[in-house]
C-alpha cells in the first residue's frame, strides 16, 4: 500500500474510526447528545474525505478494491443517508429512554460493511462487507429487545441471512472452481477465454442471485421484509430501506457490469423474472396493509423491482439512472421514515394508519412532508421520484425491453390506489390523539429542518435534474 | 417569456393563497381572484395583439424554448396557436368563475382550496402550451394531483371513491402516453440521431404503419379516457358528482377539453395515416358515446349526474367531428369545446347553486322552483336550451357545424349522432320540467341569486349568446390551425 | 465416512448422539483438507468447530434438556414442501455439477503449497491485509451486539 491508497481508503478508515470514537465515548460516560453531535460531525469529515479523494480517482487497491467515481457516489450517497438516519435516531431512541449509546457504533459498522461492498472488487471483500452490514443488522433490528415483535424480527433476519450467505459462499466456491480467480476482472477475462457458457458458472451465479435477492429483498425472496421493517426501531428501518440495499445494490452492479453478466441470456431472464415478480407481489401485498411501515416495505420490494429494469440492459445509461433512482428513493423513504419516527410515541412506532388520521389538520407541515414522500414513491410529476420512474421506462424502453417495462406501468398504477390510500387518511376527518411528552426543542429543529431540507432536495431533483445527472455522468466515467 | 407569466402567475398565487389564510381567509380568496384576473388580462391582451397576425398566417404566436434537461433532450418549450390561445382564453375565463363560485361554499381550510384551484388551473394552461412532450406529460400529470385533491377533500358524501377513481382512471391513461411518448422517443433518435422530445422535431418521423399504430394506441387510451370516449367514461359521472362545484366547473369546463386537445394536437398531427385508419371506429365511439351518454342522462335523477352524462354526450360530438378530417367540422368542434365548457360549467354552477340551497341533488324533491326564484329559473332555462342545441347559442353553432362537416363523411354515423340531439331535448326538458315546474315540494322557498350569483350565471348566460350570435371571430382564431 | 456420519446427525433421535456425530463429520472432514495439502484448514477446522464449538452445543442442549417427547409436532404439509424444495435444489445441483464434471475444465492451483501455514500468513499480511483489517471490524460489530442484545435490562 502507498500513499495514494491510503489517502484514497481514507473516508472508509474514518467510517472505521467513527465507530471506534463512538466506543471511546462511551466508555468515557459522555452523554446521548455528545455522541449524538460527534457522530454527526464524524460523518461530515467522512463525506469531507470523499470529495478530497475523488481528485485522485481511480485507485485500485489491487486485488481487492476498485476505488472509482462508482463507488464514491454510492459511498456518498450511503453516508448521507446515514447522517439523516442518525439524526432521526436522536429523538427516536431519547425518547425510550433505553441505553441508545451502543447504537451509533453498529450503525457506523453497518455503514462501513456497505461502503466496503460498494468498493469491493474481489469475493473477500463482498463476503466480509455483506456479513459486517449483516452482522450489525442482526443487533440492530433486535436493538429494543423489550418488544416483542423485534426480536422475532431480529431472529428472522439473523436465521434467513445466515442461510442466504451459505447460499453465497457455495455461489462463489463454484465460480472459483470454474475460473480459479475470485477477482472479478480476472473471471471476467477467464470467461471470456473460455467459451463462457459453462453450467458451473451459471449455477453459482444463480446461487449468487439468490443471497443477492435475499439481501435486496427481491420477490421470491422478501419473505423477511414486511416482519423486519416492522419490528425495527424506525431509524433502523429506514437504514435497512437505504443504506444497506444501496451498498448490496452497488457491488451487484459493479459484479455485473465487469463480468458483463447481460451477454448471458440466461442470467437476463433470472432477472427479468424477479423483477416482475418483486413489481407485482410488492404492489400487490401492499394493497391490502395497514401498517404503514410493512406498507413501505412491500414498496420497496416493488421498487427494487423496477429499479431492476433499469438495471436489466447492463450499460452505462442504465447504470446512470440507477444512482438517479437510488437517490430520489433514498430520499423519499427517509423522509417518510422520518416523519414515522416523529410520530412515533414511547410503546410503539406509529405504524398503523388509523393513527394517520386527519394529521394534515392537526400538523400540516409534517403531513405535507409525508405527502410529497408518498407522491414521489408513486412517480407523480414535481417530485423525483417520477423523474427516477421516467428514466428507468425510458432505459427499459430504449432496450425495447416492452414486456417488463408494461408491467412496470400496470403495477405502478396499482401501486397509486395504496398511496392515495394513506394520502387520503391524512387527510381525512381529524381525531384526537393525546399530547406527547416533548423534548428539547433544539432537536425537533434540527429534524424539522433536516425534513424539509430533504423535501426541497427532493423537489430540486424533479424539477431540475441536470446538475445531478451531469454529476453522476462525471463520476461514472472515471474508472 | 410571457406565456411562462401565465403559469408562473397562478403557481405563485396558490402559494399566497395559501399562505395569507392564515390570517385572513378573505385576503386568500381576493388573491386567487386578482391572480386569476391578471392572467386574464395576459391572454386577453395576447389575443387583442396578436388578433391579426392569427387570422393571416399560419405561424406560432409566441414560442418560448429553454433546456430543461439537456441529458434526455428535454426542454421547456412553450408555445401557442390560435387554437391554444382561444382554450387559454376559456381556461382562465372559468378559473375566475370558479373563484367566484366557490367564494362562500368553502368555509374550511379555504387557503389549501384555493392552492389547490390555481394549480390546476396552471396545470390546464400547461397543457395547452407545452410543446415538448415530456413538458406535455408533466402538465398533464400536474393538472390531475390537486385536482385530487380538490375531490377528496372538499367533495360530498362518497368523495373518497370518486377521488380514487378518477385519479387512477386518468393516471392508467397518463402512463400509457408516457410509454407511448417514449417509443416516439427512441424510434425519432434511431432515425436522426438526436435525442429530443420538442413536438416540431418529432413531428418529421416517420413510423412503420404498425409502430404508429401501437404509439398512437397510447395516445389515444390517455385522451380518450380524459375526453371521455364510451367505454373509459366510468369516472366522470363520479367525479363530477361528487365534486364541489368549482370542481365540477373545472372539471367539466376545462379538464375534459385537454383530452380533446391533445387529439387534435398530437393523435392527428403525429400519426396522421394511423389516426385516418381508424377513423371510422373512432367516429362509432363517438356517436355511441352521444346516444348512450343521452340516455343515460335521461335515467339520472341525481341533478349533478345527469349534467356530468350530458357531457359524455356532448364529447362524443367532439369525437365524431375530429375524426371526419374536415376543416368545417373541426372549426365545430373547437365551437363545442368553448360552448360546452361555457354551457356545462354553468349548469354545473347552478346544481352548486340549488345545493347549498337545498342541501340536495336529487331532482326528485325538487319542483316549482320558478316561482321561488325566476331569475335562476330564467338563467337555467337559457343554458337548458344551449344545451339542447337552441339556434342562436353557441352550442347550435358548434353542433350544426359538426354535423354539417361529417354528414359527407359518414352519413350513416352523422344520422345516428343527430339521435342524439333529440334525446338532448328530451332529457334537458325532463330536468327542466322536474327542477322548476311542477308542484311546489319543500316548506320554505329559497332565495333567489345573490348579486355575486347573478354576476356568474350572466357572465356565462352573455358570452353563450355572444357566442351564437358571432362565432366568427372564434372561427377565426382558428382558421389557421384548423387548416393544417 | 464424512457422508455416512453426517446422515447419522439426521437420523439419530437423541441430539446427544447428534453432537457426536457431528464431531466425527468435522474430523473427516478435517482429514480431507490435510490430505489436499491444506494443513491450517484442516487444524483450524479441529479445533474450532470439532473443538469449541461442538463443546458449546452439548452445553446447549444438556441446558435444555431436550427429550424425543417434548419435540414439538410439525405440519406434515410443511414437512412435504421442505422435502421436495430440498430435493429440487439437490436435483438442480447434481445434474449441474455433473455437466460439470464431464468438462473437466476446473482449474488446477499453481502450486499445492496455498494451504500451507506460512503461505497464509504472507498472502494474509501482504496481499489480502485490507480485508484482513476489515474483518477484524467485523468481529468487532458482532461483539457488539452481543452485548447489547445479551445486556440486563436495566
Amino acid at each position: 500500500m502507498n500513499g495514494l491508497q491510503f489517502e484514497a481508503l481514507l473516508p472508509y478508515t474514518l467510517l472505521a474510526a467513527a465507530s471506534l470514537v463512538v466506543i471511546l465515548l462511551i466508555a468515557f460516560r459522555l452523554s446521548h447528545t455528545v455522541i449524538q453531535i460527534t457522530g454527526f460531525i464524524l460523518m461530515c469529515a467522512v463525506m469531507v474525505a470523499l470529495l478530497q479523494a475523488s481528485a485522485l480517482l481511480p485507485v485500485a487497491i489491487y486485488p481487492i478494491f476498485q476505488i472509482d467515481g462508482f463507488a464514491l457516489l454510492f459511498t456518498g450517497l450511503l453516508v448521507l443517508c446515514v447522517m439523516v438516519v442518525g439524526l432521526f435516531s436522536f429523538i427516536y431512541f431519547e425518547e425510550r429512554e433505553e441505553n441508545p449509546k451502543e447504537y451509533y457504533i453498529l450503525l457506523f459498522l453497518g455503514t462501513l460493511g456497505a461502503a466496503v461492498l460498494s468498493i469491493s472488487s474481489h469475493f473477500i471483500s463482498l463476503f466480509i462487507g455483506l456479513e459486517l452490514l449483516s452482522v450489525s443488522l442482526y443487533a440492530l433490528i433486535a436493538y429494543l429487545r423489550n418488544r416483542n415483535n423485534a426480536v422475532e424480527a431480529g431472529i428472522k433476519y439473523l436465521v434467513l441471512a445466515a442461510i442466504s450467505s451459505a447460499f453465497l459462499l457455495f455461489g462463489m466456491a463454484m465460480i472459483y472452481m470454474e475460473t480459479g480467480s475470485m477477482e472479478f476482472a480476472t473471471i471476467a477475462k477467464k470467461l471470456q477465454t473460455s467459451n463462457g457458457h459453462s453450467i458451473l458458472f451459471i449455477t453459482g451465479t444463480g446461487m449468487m442471485v439468490v443471497a443477492i435477492g435475499f439481501k435486496l429483498a427481491l420477490a421470491p425472496f422478501h419473505l423477511w421484509a414486511a416482519d423486519v421493517y416492522e419490528g425495527a426501531p424506525t431509524p433502523v428501518t429506514a437504514f435497512i430501506a437505504t443504506a444497506s440495499k444501496i451498498g448490496v445494490f452497488a457491488v451487484l452492479l459493479r459484479f455485473f457490469q465487469t463480468i458483463g453478466l447481460s451477454n448471458y441470456p440466461m442470467v437476463i431472464t433470472v432477472f427479468l423474472v424477479l423483477a416482475v415478480a418483486s413489481m407485482i407481489i410488492g404492489n400487490l401485498l401492499a394493497l391490502r396493509q395497514q401498517n404503514l411501515k410493512r406498507l413501505l416495505a412491500y414498496s420497496s420490494i416493488a421498487h427494487f423491482g423496477y429499479l431492476l429494469v433499469a438495471f436489466l440492459p447492463g450499460n452505462a445509461a442504465g447504470v446512470q439512472v440507477a444512482v438517479f433512482y437510488l437517490l430520489s428513493y433514498s430520499i423519499t423513504l427517509l423522509i417518510a421514515f422520518g416523519v414515522i419516527t416523529l410520530l412515533s410515541s414511547r410503546e410503539q412506532d406509529t405504524g398503523d394508519l388509523a393513527l394517520f388520521r386527519g394529521l394534515f389538520w392537526k400538523k400540516p407541515v409534517t403531513a405535507a412532508v409525508l405527502t410529497l414522500a408518498l407522491l414521489s414513491l408513486a412517480g407523480i410529476p414535481l417530485t423525483g421520484g417520477f423523474l427516477a420512474k421516467f428514466f428507468v421506462l425510458a432505459t427499459g424502453a430504449q432496450q425495447q425491453l416492452w414486456f417488463p417495462v408494461t408491467v412496470l406501468v400496470i403495477t405502478s398504477v396499482i401501486g397509486l390506489y395504496y398511496y392515495l390510500r394513506v394520502i387520503s387518511t391524512l387527510f381525512g376527518e381529524a381525531v384526537p390523539t393525546p399530547v406527547k411528552k416533548t423534548l428539547h426543542p433544539f432537536f425537533y429543529l434540527t429534524t424539522y429542518t433536516s425534513l424539509i431540507v430533504m423535501v426541497v432536495l427532493l423537489c430540486w431533483l424533479g424539477t431540475f435534474p441536470n446538475d445531478v445527472i451531469e454529476y453522476i455522468n462525471r463520476q461514472l466515467l472515471i474508472r | 417569456m410571457i406565456l411562462v407569466w401565465m403559469i408562473g402567475i397562478l403557481l405563485a398565487g396558490g402559494f399566497l393563497c395559501w399562505l395569507l389564510a392564515r390570517w385572513n381567509t378573505q385576503l386568500s380568496k381576493w388573491a386567487a381572484l386578482l391572480s386569476l384576473a391578471a392572467g386574464l388580462l395576459i391572454v386577453g391582451s395576447v389575443a387583442w395583439q396578436y388578433g391579426d397576425t392569427v387570422r393571416s398566417q399560419a405561424t406560432w404566436l409566441i414560442d418560448y424554448r429553454i433546456n430543461w434537461i439537456p441529458a434526455f433532450g428535454i426542454s421547456f418549450h412553450v408555445a401557442i396557436d390560435g387554437l391554444s390561445l382561444v382554450l387559454l382564453l376559456l381556461t382562465f375565463f372559468l378559473g375566475l368563475l370558479a373563484v367566484l363560485c366557490s367564494w362562500n361554499e368553502i368555509r374550511e381550510r379555504t387557503g389549501f382550496y384555493f392552492f389547490n384551484l390555481l394549480w390546476t388551473l396552471a396545470g390546464i394552461s400547461g397543457v395547452f402550451m407545452a410543446m415538448d412532450l415530456f413538458l406535455f406529460y408533466f402538465f398533464w400529470e400536474v393538472m390531475l394531483v390537486p385536482m385530487y385533491f380538490l375531490i377528496a377533500i372538499w367533495g360530498d358524501s362518497n368523495r373518497r371513491y370518486a377521488a380514487y377513481k378518477f385519479f387512477i382512471f386518468t393516471q392508467a391513461g397518463g402512463l400509457l402516453m408516457l410509454l407511448a411518448i417514449l417509443a416516439l422517443y427512441f424510434v425519432n433518435a434511431t432515425q436522426s440521431g438526436v435525442y429530443t422530445f420538442d413536438y416540431f422535431d418529432l413531428l418529421n418521423v416517420s413510423l412503420a404503419p404498425e409502430t404508429a399504430r401501437w404509439i398512437m394506441a397510447g395516445f389515444l387510451i390517455a385522451f380518450a379516457v380524459k375526453l371521455p370516449v364510451v367505454p373509459f367514461h366510468n369516472w366522470l359521472p363520479d367525479a363530477h358528482s361528487e365534486a364541489p362545484t368549482a370542481g365540477s366547473l373545472i372539471l367539466a369546463g376545462l379538464l375534459l377539453k385537454t383530452g380533446a386537445y391533445g387529439i387534435i394536437r398530437f393523435v392527428l398531427t403525429l400519426f396522421p395515416q394511423a389516426a385516418a385508419d381508424i377513423a371510422w371506429w373512432a367516429m362509432l365511439f363517438g356517436a355511441v358515446g352521444i346516444v348512450y351518454g343521452a340516455m343515460l342522462a335521461y335515467a339520472q335523477t341525481d341533478l349533478k349526474r345527469l349534467i356530468a352524462y350530458t357531457s359524455v354526450s356532448h364529447m362524443g360530438f367532439v369525437l365524431l367531428g375530429v375524426f371526419a378530417f374536415r376543416e368545417i367540422a373541426l372549426q365545430g368542434v373547437i365551437m363545442q369545446l368553448l360552448t360546452h365548457g361555457i354551457g356545462t360549467g354553468a349548469l354545473f354552477a347552478m346544481a352548486g347553486m340549488l345545493k347549498e340551497r337545498l342541501h340536495t341533488r336529487d331532482i326528485e324533491k325538487m319542483g316549482g322552483l320558478w316561482s321561488a326564484m325566476p331569475a335562476m329559473g330564467g338563467m337555467a332555462l337559457l343554458f337548458t336550451m344551449a344545451s339542447l342545441g337552441l339556434p342562436m347559442l353557441g352550442s347550435f353553432i358548434a353542433e350544426f357545424l359538426i354535423l354539417l362537416g361529417t354528414f359527407p363523411v359518414q352519413p350513416a354515423l352523422t344520422s345516428i349522432a343527430t339521435l342524439g340531439l333529440i334525446f338532448a331535448a328530451l332529457y334537458s326538458l325532463r330536468m327542466m320540467q322536474k327542477v322548476f315546474l311542477g308542484p311546489v315540494k319543500g316548506a320554505s322557498p329559497p332565495k333567489d341569486l345573490t348579486p355575486r350569483e347573478l354576476i356568474i350565471m350572466a357572465t356565462l348566460g352573455i358570452s353563450m349568446v355572444l357566442l351564437g350570435l358571432f362565432p366568427q371571430p372564434i372561427l377565426d382564431m382558428v382558421k389557421m390551425t384548423v387548416h393544417q | 465416512m464424512a457422508l455416512g456420519s453426517a446422515l447419522m446427525v439426521i437420523i439419530s433421535r437423541n441430539p446427544v448422539h447428534s453432537v457426536l456425530w457431528l464431531i466425527v463429520t468435522f474430523f473427516a472432514i478435517s482429514g480431507h483438507y490435510i490430505m489436499m495439502n491444506a494443513q491450517f484448514l484442516g487444524i483450524v477446522n479441529l479445533i474450532v468447530y470439532a473443538g469449541a464449538i461442538m463443546v458449546l452445543f452439548l452445553f446447549v442442549i444438556m441446558l435444555m434438556n431436550l427429550n424425543a417427547e417434548t419435540e414439538p409436532k410439525k405440519n406434515k404439509w410443511l414437512k412435504m414442501a421442505g422435502i421436495i424444495a430440498g430435493g429440487c435444489l439437490l436435483l438442480v445441483l447434481v445434474a449441474a455439477l455433473k455437466d460439470a464434471e464431464v468438462k473437466s475444465s476446473t482449474v488446477q492451483l499453481v502450486d499445492g503449497e496455498i494451504g500451507l501455514i506460512k503461505q497464509l500468513g504472507h498472502v494474509l499480511f501482504t496481499e489480502y491485509v485490507v480485508p484482513f483489517e476489515v474483518s477484524s471490524v467485523l468481529f468487532l460489530s458482532a461483539m457488539v451486539g452481543t452485548v447489547v442484545i445479551g445486556k440486563k435490562g436495566d
